[in-house]
């Protein structure tokens, strides 16, 4: 059976196509102003990619912040329930899964059957998500790739206090401006995205078997400050960006 | 029938006018459910308790902290806009210090012709609170008289105990059929009755609610929604947008514990022959609203009761952003309700509330309750 998953994240819109629980193509772009003609456009080189017609597809679901826009979607699914069954299908020993994206940091608690038994978003600011690491990235003028790296250079605690991302960033000037090492703001930056979504899954509790998801697990720096946090280790998986989409797209399986 | 209760609590203030002017009558706001509306129908006044319009606002800063709760806030700034330049007397029963706030900032603002602080005891589970509200339900009393004019008779009081009972009786009438597979009203449309009932005539409102119940009896039904059972409780909420929110999302509000709603009228006068006392009585024996709920915690069986009897599924705990005692109660009543297999899902309000990602946490939360399905 060959179903679509389409995560049409704040950033950036994923799509992935299985057949059973494989994946057999995948795809992302940035998600722009015209949703719709972007996730076409994205899904109908990815139908080429996996040489299936739209004939075959059996469901399309959709899921994340701007899912309603894919109207085509017969089914639609919060991005909570949709990272919840991605990641605890890749690892079904999980029971915290930690999905850290552009503009959401979530923390979601699962029993051993992979249901969800509460969950937290992170609340009205950006300081807790990717979106902040983005910005801080182009005041350091480091790019995203090199943001995580530089940060792990780095042995310096510097606490950042601001709970805002724009105060936040005002603080990283202040370091920038009193000569403090790159590698240093970028630890600090992390770190303080890493604390904020370590408060929050506390919130909700945990145990051990943490799965990190989403964008920000490419940062292998912010991985780093949240094993610290949680004192704990953390299961990212491969394409960890794409498991939401593929938690949709066998959502009805 | 449900369109005039929507009509009446979207046109608050014009009703208010149009009433004063029809019966030549003086209105008095107020602040605080805990205000004894039985003495004020008693005196021909036509109480209003005092909301905010869930409107961002820049006039409240200078009078009021920072740190006090949005709801404050928003009542305050309906004074210093003028919204309520119809009132002719305006008062408070003690509950907390944030809407305490608004009211002693309103009286230095907004002058009005008469003005009372009544201090409605916060240790209700003392022996001593219902001789003690009785003795300030009296000196009310007389204030009240010497403000009107005239004395009020005991055949007054009764006469303000009856249309208060009234109205309170039907109202629970009406939350009997909330408890309905499918309930024939809404969430968002029982929010604009129970808002509507603290603005409108309570004869009015009854006269209405009795229609309204004459349709319901005879199988009519104003909602298709048969999602999943929710309750809602906590700080004041009256944000009906959040509710429809909520509702457009396969969920159903069936309950409520919140001041606009369930704790404004669970409970009936029951006269004796001290009937100033059998007021006091009742305002201290009703459901607490937290800062009156110590030393024991008597909201949360009385929740765990009414999310038994409404067959609720899960809670939306509501917290005014700084609304300390309903903050200290809410890690007790979710655990207790998690305990009873009622997952929760707490929110904070402010004075405008962020729909969009609310749905998100709403959404999410009735995918959990409904995961044994989807799992």
């Amino acid at each position: 059976m060959i179903n679509v998953g389409i995560d049409v994240g704040a950033k950036n819109i994923k799509i992935v196509i299985v057949n059973g629980q494989e994946i057999i193509a995948k795809g992302k772009v940035l998600s722009g102003f015209e949703t719709k003609e972007t996730v076409m456009a994205l899904y109908d080189q990815l139908l080429g990619e996996a040489n299936v017609t739209k004939d075959q597809i059996n469901l399309i679901t959709s899921t994340g912040s701007g899912r309603k826009a894919v109207d085509f979607a017969q089914k639609s699914v919060t991005e909570v329930t949709a990272a919840a069954k991605g990641a605890t299908t890749l690892y079904p020993n999980v029971h915290c899964v930690i999905d850290v994206g552009a503009e959401e940091g979530r923390s979601i608690r699962v029993d051993s059957n992979g249901k969800i038994v509460d969950f937290a978003l992170n609340e009205k600011c950006a300081a807790g998500a990717g979106a902040f690491i983005e910005s801080m990235a182009r005041a350091l003028e480091v790019s995203i790739e090199d943001f995580g790296m530089l940060s792990l250079q780095s042995d310096r605690e510097i606490p950042m206090n601001a709970q805002c991302a724009v105060f936040a960033e005002s603080e990283v000037v202040s370091l920038l401006h009193s000569k403090t090492d790159k590698k240093d703001i970028a630890k600090a930056v992390n770190d303080a995205v890493a604390s904020r979504i370590t408060s929050m899954t506390r919130k909700v509790g945990f145990e051990n078997d943490i799965e990190l998801i989403g964008g920000m697990a490419k940062n292998t720096g912010f991985i780093n400050a949240l094993k610290k946090g949680l004192d704990s280790e953390i299961i990212v998986p491969e394409n960890a960006e794409y498991v939401t989409a593929f938690g949709a797209a066998i959502y009805n399986d | 029938m449900i369109d005039k209760f929507v009509q009446w609590e979207k046109n608050r203030h014009q009703y208010a006018k149009d009433w004063k002017a029809r019966t030549g009558g003086k209105v008095m706001g107020y602040f605080c459910t805990y205000v004894p509306e039985e003495i004020l129908y008693a005196a021909d006044i036509l109480p209003v308790r005092i909301l905010g319009s869930h409107e961002p606002h820049d006039v409240t800063e200078a009078h009021i902290f920072g740190m006090y709760c949005p709801f404050s806030r928003d009542c305050l700034a309906q004074g210093l806009k003028g919204r309520y330049d119809y009132l002719d007397g305006i008062m408070i029963a003690q509950s907390c210090l944030h809407i305490r706030q608004a009211y002693t900032s309103w009286t230095k603002h907004i002058p009005v012709d008469f003005e009372y602080y009544l201090p409605m005891p916060n240790n209700v589970q003392s022996p001593h609170a219902t001789p003690y509200l009785t003795e300030e339900i009296t000196q009310f009393r007389k204030a009240l008289e010497k403000w009107i004019g005239r004395e009020l008779t005991d055949e007054n009081i009764q006469n303000g105990i009856d249309i208060m009972n009234e109205n309170r009786a039907l109202m629970h009438e009406l939350y009997t059929y909330k408890k309905n597979d499918n309930p024939p009203v809404s969430g968002a449309d029982t929010m604009e009755i129970a808002i509507s009932q603290q603005m409108v005539d309570k004869r009015e409102h009854t006269q209405a609610l009795k229609e309204l119940l004459a349709e319901l009896s005879g199988g009519k039904s104003y909602s298709k929604n048969s999602g999943t059972r929710l309750m809602v409780l906590g700080s004041e909420n009256d944000d009906i947008a959040f509710i429809k929110m909520v509702e457009s999302v396969n969920g159903t509000v069936v309950a409520d514990d919140h001041c606009i709603g369930t704790r404004y009228f669970w409970n009936n006068v029951k006269p004796n022959e001290n009937l100033v006392e059998s007021i006091a009585t009742r305002y201290i024996e009703r459901p607490a609203c937290p800062s009156k709920d110590w030393i024991d915690r008597t909201r949360i069986p009385h929740i765990l009761s009414m999310a038994k009897e409404f067959d609720v599924k899960g809670a939306i705990v509501i917290q005014q952003k700084f609304c300390d005692p309903h903050e200290l109660d809410i890690p007790a009543i979710t655990k207790a309700l998690q305990a009873n297999d009622i997952k929760t899902l707490f929110l904070e309000f402010d004075v405008t509330v962020p729909i969009g990602q609310f749905k998100i946490r709403v959404e999410a939360f009735l995918e959990m309750l409904q995961e044994d399905d989807l799992f």
